[in-house]
């Protein structure tokens, strides 16, 4: 019996060894800041850089810009290498794996915002040429839309690549040219070289993802009407009344189709012409086997009842599914400021408006500035979503 | 014959009968337990020098160390050779200007010049002289300290001894980016010159240029 046991123990421990990497879940708390670094570190790794643009953007209106730098710094990592054989990506056309399976670098207005965070974190470190390649990257990401209407329409990036020119000792009117021309709506202001405060805005909900089509297979994105429209900012003496200069929503829904929308088509019409297929065998392979007498007729209808099973089974493991994954905690509006102030403290005071122009106190935020130097660009990021007071 | 041994021979065909499909069923546990979703590369990499000069297998279109290096180079051996290098009758100073990165590629922008001056510092042999003005706020306080008398000098402290620069060198990249169904192609011109202190001339100019080209899977199209 000793002889016995070995090789049913060597068929467990073969077993249990070859069983260790499946796919790793990570229980959500809803707290980003919490979620974040568990799902990087013990999440899969395909959802990596959606955790990072989470992680980072919370990071950012908690004031704490280190780490959001950390995270974003190493997604862009992630979305300037994607170039070439990707056995993820593979994955995610073929017929049999959703399109989640694939790394996550985000829809262009997701990588764009990447890109557009990390250039506000550059000019905050006091890097305008880096931040300046930054917004070109943003605008980049936003260059090959179905409808070239709307190809490179962030108004916000352009305009701040040429604030970054002018303050680099060049011409940035062409830069603001372009701004003016896709900015909807909006009189852009002037570059003013006496401005050493740089504030940022963002407000609202921004996109999110959602799936339709029989299978799933569309793409599509939705937002929750904001409740904050514009802000006024008040600093010493000045009131500086905000209009939204970017609609992260309309960037959504604006690149048009995906190449990956017309896999997931094709997908979707596999998996109909399979099901519809494995049903007609079915039901023929049994007519057939039913109600003749002949033993190979009745062996044939069989035969083509299987088939029909087979391609049930097919059409069943076929998955078009869309990559509803969403950097969720985007806003809806994107807006800028920038004035001059002297040398000293000031208390600057962000309020946010509702459509009809009344104050959301709730959401008003107070900044103490310690500015030292006019030399250099002050630069403050402020959300509705931002922690209050912040210390800069 | 033992009674044990008897037993043993007939219990030994039975053995062989059943361990090969037990075998043959944690083999397919095994593969089937090995499926490893949602994991790429479970087991890794190892780590893989590679020289800084070639193109790992982890590239994309920005700047990366084999441009550094191909730049650099080329920049430091094209300065060693001009007239106002080469036939000085004293090594002429050189003081490194920031780079103006026009691209659309956050970079270190001193990495270039760092390489540069290594490679003129390592290769022109006291040809040309490097001043250290990034690091003039530890030399103006060292300089305090011996002129207070608060630490020993070799020298007259209160002699101005700090060499002023008879070149700027500088540079400043710039880019042409395209995208469209075809993939993504980005050339970025490297402008490096070395500018007369005295004179504001550009003594010497020489250009690198690279151009990448990639197109992403289509699932990220």
């Amino acid at each position: 019996m000793k002889s016995l046991r070995q090789p049913t123990l060597l068929a467990v421990l073969l077993t249990l060894a070859g069983c260790t990497t499946t796919t790793r879940q990570v229980v959500l708390t809803g707290n980003v800041m919490v979620d974040g670094p568990n799902a990087m570190a013990n999440g899969p790794p395909r959802d990596r850089v959606l955790w990072e643009y989470r992680t980072a953007a919370a990071a950012m209106c908690q004031g704490n810009y280190p780490l959001a730098k950390q995270y974003l710094d190493d997604a862009l990592l992630t979305l300037g290498g994607i170039y070439g054989n990707d056995p993820n990506a593979r994955k995610a056309r073929s017929y049999f794996h959703a399109e989640a399976k694939k790394t996550f670098i985000g829809e262009p207005y997701e990588r764009s915002m990447a890109y557009i965070y990390r250039g506000i974190l550059y000019w905050m470190d006091g890097e305008p040429d880096n931040a300046r390649a930054c917004f070109r990257s943003a605008e980049f990401e936003d260059s090959d839309t179905e409808n070239h209407q709307y190809a490179g329409d962030w108004v916000l990036p352009e305009y701040l690549d040429g604030l970054a020119t002018m303050r680099l000792g060049g011409d940035g009117m062409d830069a603001f040219k372009r701004a003016q021309a896709v900015a909807r709506g909006v009189k852009l202001p002037p570059y003013n070289p006496k401005a050493n405060v740089l504030l940022f805005l963002a407000f609202g909900p921004g996109p999110t993802k959602f799936a339709t089509g029989q299978y799933g297979e569309e793409l599509r994105f939705h937002a929750v009407p904001s409740t904050v429209t514009s802000a006024d900012i008040r600093v010493d003496s000045l009131n500086i009344p905000v209009a939204p200069t970017d609609d992260v929503v309309f960037q959504a829904t604006t690149r048009g189709g995906r190449v990956m929308d017309h896999v997931l088509g094709n997908k979707a019409v596999f998996k109909t012409a399979t099901d519809v297929a494995g049903n007609v065998a079915i039901i023929g392979g049994l007519t057939t086997a039913a109600v003749s007498h002949d033993q190979t007729a009745q062996a044939v209808g069989l035969g083509i009842a299987l088939a029909g099973v087979v391609s049930k089974v097919v059409s069943a493991a076929t998955v078009p599914a869309a990559d509803t994954r969403s950097w969720d905690n985007l806003p809806h509006y994107l807006s800028f400021a920038c004035f001059p102030l002297p040398v000293g403290q000031h208390a600057v005071t962000v309020q946010f408006l509702d459509p009809s122009g009344r104050v959301l106190s709730n959401l008003t935020k107070t900044i103490n500035l310690n500015i030292t130097t006019t030399d250099h660009d002050t630069v403050v990021f402020v959300s509705d979503r931002s922690v209050t007071p912040q210390t800069l | 014959m033992s009674m044990y041994s008897t037993h043993f021979n007939r219990m030994k065909p039975l053995f062989s009968r059943i361990s090969v499909p037990l075998c043959g069923a944690a083999a397919v546990f095994l593969m089937a337990g090995c499926a490893s979703s949602g994991v790429k590369n479970p087991s890794g990499i190892p780590v893989t020098h590679m020289n800084a000069d070639e193109q790992g297998f982890v590239a994309g279109t920005g700047v990366e160390s084999q441009d550094l290096v191909h730049v650099a180079d080329k920049m430091a051996r094209s300065i060693v050779g001009i007239p106002q290098i080469a036939n000085a009758a004293t090594p002429p100073t050189i003081v490194l200007q920031p780079v103006d990165n026009q691209t659309r590629f956050p970079i270190n922008k001193d990495i270039f010049l760092t390489r540069i001056r290594g490679e003129l510092n390592s290769q022109a042999r006291g040809k040309v002289m490097f001043l250290a003005r990034s690091q003039m706020e530890a030399l103006e306080k060292e300089r305090n300290l011996k002129r207070e008398g608060a630490v020993t000098a070799s020298s007259d402290p209160g002699l101005q001894e700090f060499k002023g620069a008879d070149y700027f060198l500088t540079g400043t990249l710039q880019g042409l980016s395209t995208r469209t169904a075809a993939g993504t192609s980005d050339y970025i011109l490297y402008d490096f010159h070395l500018i007369d202190a005295r004179t504001s001339a550009i003594v010497w100019e020489d250009q690198a240029e690279i151009k990448k080209q990639g197109l992403e899977d289509a699932a990220y199209r």
